[in-house]
């Protein structure tokens, strides 16, 4: 036999960890893998041994009549061989001779394979358990296996093995394929990314578009706060002041050389034309140096990316808001690289609104955080401001009369001689802001029929904003994919993941290339 | 063989010059001069493969990299020093930086005795430079900064001496130069007004020196502040490097 299953032991421990660890955003801790395979009576940890080392493993704990199927996992490069239907197969088995008589497990709905195989099993989606997968904050789906012992179920088990004996034995060796990386794409290539659309000086180097070698992001959030938002002219200069250091931090953090690189990926619009030409230069001159490709990227795009970069697994058809101190806009992504753009603000980006708000308000730069810290404390019914075009009927924002509220609001009070409740302030215009981008959310996501929603843009790191879709979403059935802080922000990385996959498209941008401030979607 | 691979983006002219620099002797082996206003980023890049071609080389040959620091086009300016810094970085090879009005002085090398380069520095100033040219070389007297035309013809009419004008902010304000200096103001024929490959090269040249340094340390020469940090200033505030100068000799 080519590969065979055999008790779990601490020698497999190794193994065991590099494929938990390539295959799931939260692997178990070789702790967890001891004190599980160092078994009582109610578990069973197996794995596939091979020539070609250990390929897969799985475990289940019985308890009284209902097993539990703990972990399941097959090595990348051996997948598509039938080994995962053969390690469930030993598992049903195992379950039923120890008393099992119904049989559970979660999964990631976003995981195809994984529960079209648990289906094959006969077993059924049974519910939702809401955030269980901390990383992304994923719901997991439940499944049940009701009766192993029925009639049914035992003409299953005895084609399930039959079929897992037949796998084991007909199973050649690992396909010695390129791995995938993000987005379906060919998954070892090296890309060095550069940002300077806004603010930020941002470099980041990625492997197979997924796996972030280093991220490094300048902020010149200090030398714009004293003017109250980003001074254009300063940000160039900065730019031009830090590119070269930031690349190289990005490079010595990643132990990589240019030599060792596939190709380069640039931000070339949409965003401040001054900044973007620093940033577009730098690479175009290290492209043209180098000879290796020069990829241009949509700094749009890359914040959708930021979500594949968070969620490895995440599809689309999805719907995106995208929401900065730069943009507003709901995305309709039917498939990776498609982009329907159903709606943008009129006038003020949302982020534009929070900072144009904080200054009045005395808050200081950048108004956001101060605002979201501030509104904590406060009621926000306690003033009822504008929510503009929420029965529009369209998906375009405008945020340029509340901020007039708001302004009106503060005069009227000190005129009148009445303290100002800032607190309440704040969290009344945050839920005014909040209001509309959420109810436009859920409806582009209802009429699109997605069940995956993506945000990004720094307003997207509003934990109010974030709690508010979530919750509205998951009413809907609609999945809500939340990147981290640091992805959401201005950055390379999610530079790095788009242009992972427009490299492997074929597209490359010429050295008459031009910086585009006001650069389309799709 | 020292190839020297140099461009300026500052004006609307891109300026792009290989050659060959050993001690103080130069080879000018190509030079491409593009007028591209506004489109120095499109632009630079296949015109600079152009004059590596002309030249017989790729940019695998390059030893070195100099590049026009301004005073000019703010944005001008940048694209030229990031591509530069790009280019030097991804070769591993020195960088320099070269004066765009020292190198629009160049052109008028022939000439003994004083050059005034007019630079175009927009909303009614002018980037001034003064410089004495002579068989032993060109000296440059003042240093870079931004003026009131007036202001400076005033100035260089003070020196009661002829002055060779030339330089684009001669479009502009050619007739101040010309009302305040009278018969000192002698002006250069206007296709002379524009940095070259050339003068880049030779200006370069004239530095004696062929050393470079690391690409994160040559930046933009500027001369103002960013309009948010002039009007901070004017208010009394207090901040940012009095000349606006940026980069090594220029920095605060």
């Amino acid at each position: 036999m080519s590969a065979s299953i055999r008790p779990m032991e601490p020698r497999h421990l190794r193994e065991v960890l590099e494929i938990e660890r390539s295959s799931f955003a939260s692997p178990w801790t070789e702790g967890a893998f001891l004190s599980e395979c160092d078994t009582g009576p109610d578990r069973e940890w197996v794995v596939i041994e091979s020539p070609w080392g250990v390929l897969g493993y799985a475990g289940v704990a019985i308890m009284v009549d209902e097993a539990h199927v703990m972990n399941v996992a097959v090595r990348e490069d051996a997948r598509h061989a039938g080994l995962g239907l053969a390690l469930m197969s030993h598992i049903i088995e195992a379950a039923a001779l120890r008393g099992g008589v119904r049989m559970t497990l979660e999964v990631r709905p976003s995981n195809e394979a994984a529960t079209a195989l648990y289906e094959r099993l006969g077993m059924t989606a049974a519910g939702l358990r809401p955030g269980y997968y901390s990383d992304v904050g994923e719901d997991a789906l439940v499944m049940w296996s009701e009766d192993l012992c029925s009639e049914e179920m035992l003409e299953l088990r005895r084609s399930l093995a039959e079929e897992a004996a037949r796998s084991l034995g007909a199973f050649e060796g690992v396909v010695p394929s390129r791995p995938t990386g993000l987005a379906g794409m060919p998954g070892d290539d090296l890309v060095l990314a550069i940002e300077t659309s806004c603010d930020e000086t941002a470099a980041a180097v990625l492997r197979g578009g997924r796996e972030v070698l280093s991220s490094v992001v300048a902020s010149q959030v200090d030398f714009h706060a004293r003017f109250g938002g980003v001074v254009p002219e300063i940000a160039s200069r900065k730019h031009t002041e830090a590119i070269v250091g930031v690349v190289d931090e990005a490079l010595e953090r990643a132990g990589v050389d240019l030599a060792d690189l596939d190709a380069i990926g640039v931000t070339h619009g949409p965003g401040l034309i001054g900044a973007l030409v620093v940033g577009l230069s730098y690479a175009k001159g290290l492209a043209f140096a180098t000879g290796l490709p020069l990829v241009g990227v949509n700094h749009m795009e890359g914040h959708i990316f930021a979500n594949l970069l968070a969620d490895p697994e995440l599809e689309p058809p999805m719907v995106a808001l995208l929401v900065s101190g730069g943009h507003t806009s709901l995305v309709h992504v039917p498939a990776w690289g498609e982009y329907e753009v159903l709606g943008s603000t009129l006038d003020d980006a949302a982020g534009e609104a929070f900072d144009k708000v904080a200054k009045v308000l005395g808050l200081g730069y950048p108004g956001g955080p101060a605002i979201s810290r501030l509104a904590a404390e406060g009621d926000a019914e306690a003033i009822r401001f504008p929510r503009a075009m929420m029965d529009s009927g369209d998906y375009d924002f405008s945020l340029s009369g509340l901020k007039t509220a708001v302004i009106n609001h503060v005069r009227h009070e000190r005129e009148a001689g009445r303290q100002i409740d800032l607190a309440d302030l704040a969290a009344s215009f945050q839920a005014a802001v909040v209001d509309v981008q959420v109810a436009k959310s859920v409806r582009a996501a209802k009429e699109h029929g997605v069940s995956t929603f993506c945000i990004g843009g720094g307003v997207a790191a509003n934990p109010v904003l974030r709690e508010a879709l979530r919750e509205a979403l998951a009413a809907e059935g609609v999945r809500l994919s939340v990147p981290p802080f640091e992805l959401c922000t201005d950055n390379a990385a999610m530079i790095g993941a788009a242009a992972h996959f427009r490299f492997w498209r074929g597209e490359r941008l010429e050295p008459s290339a031009e910086g585009v401030s006001d650069l389309k979607l799709g | 063989m020292r190839v020297v691979l140099c461009f300026d983006t500052a004006t609307e002219r891109v300026a792009v010059g290989v050659g060959v620099l050993d001690g103080g002797g130069l080879e000018v082996l190509a030079s491409r001069d593009v007028d591209a206003p506004r489109a120095a980023l499109s632009v630079l890049l296949p015109t600079v493969r152009e004059a590596l071609a002309q030249a017989g080389l790729t940019v695998g040959d390059c030893r070195m990299i100099a590049v026009g620091r301004g005073p000019g086009s703010f944005t001008g300016v940048r694209i030229g020093v990031a591509t530069a810094k790009g280019i030097a970085r991804g070769l591993g090879v020195s960088l320099r930086g070269v004066g765009t009005l020292d190198a629009v002085a160049r052109r008028a090398a022939g000439h003994v005795g004083l050059v005034g380069v007019v630079g175009d520095a927009m909303r009614g100033e002018v980037y001034p430079a003064l410089l004495r040219c002579g068989p032993e070389g060109v000296a440059r007297l003042s240093p870079d900064r931004v003026a009131d035309p007036r202001e400076v013809a005033t100035e260089w009419a003070s020196l009661q001496e002829s002055v060779l004008l030339t330089g684009n902010g001669l479009a502009k304000h050619g007739g101040v130069f010309g009302e305040v200096m009278g018969s000192n103001a002698v002006f250069a024929s206007e296709d002379l007004w524009a940095p070259t490959g050339v003068a880049l090269l030779e200006a370069l040249a004239s530095e004696g020196s062929c050393e470079g340094v690391g690409p994160g340390e040559i930046l933009p020469v500027y001369t103002r502040l960013s309009d948010a940090e002039e009007r901070e200033r004017a208010s009394g505030g207090a901040c940012a490097p009095p000349s606006g100068v940026a980069g090594p000799g220029g920095r605060p």
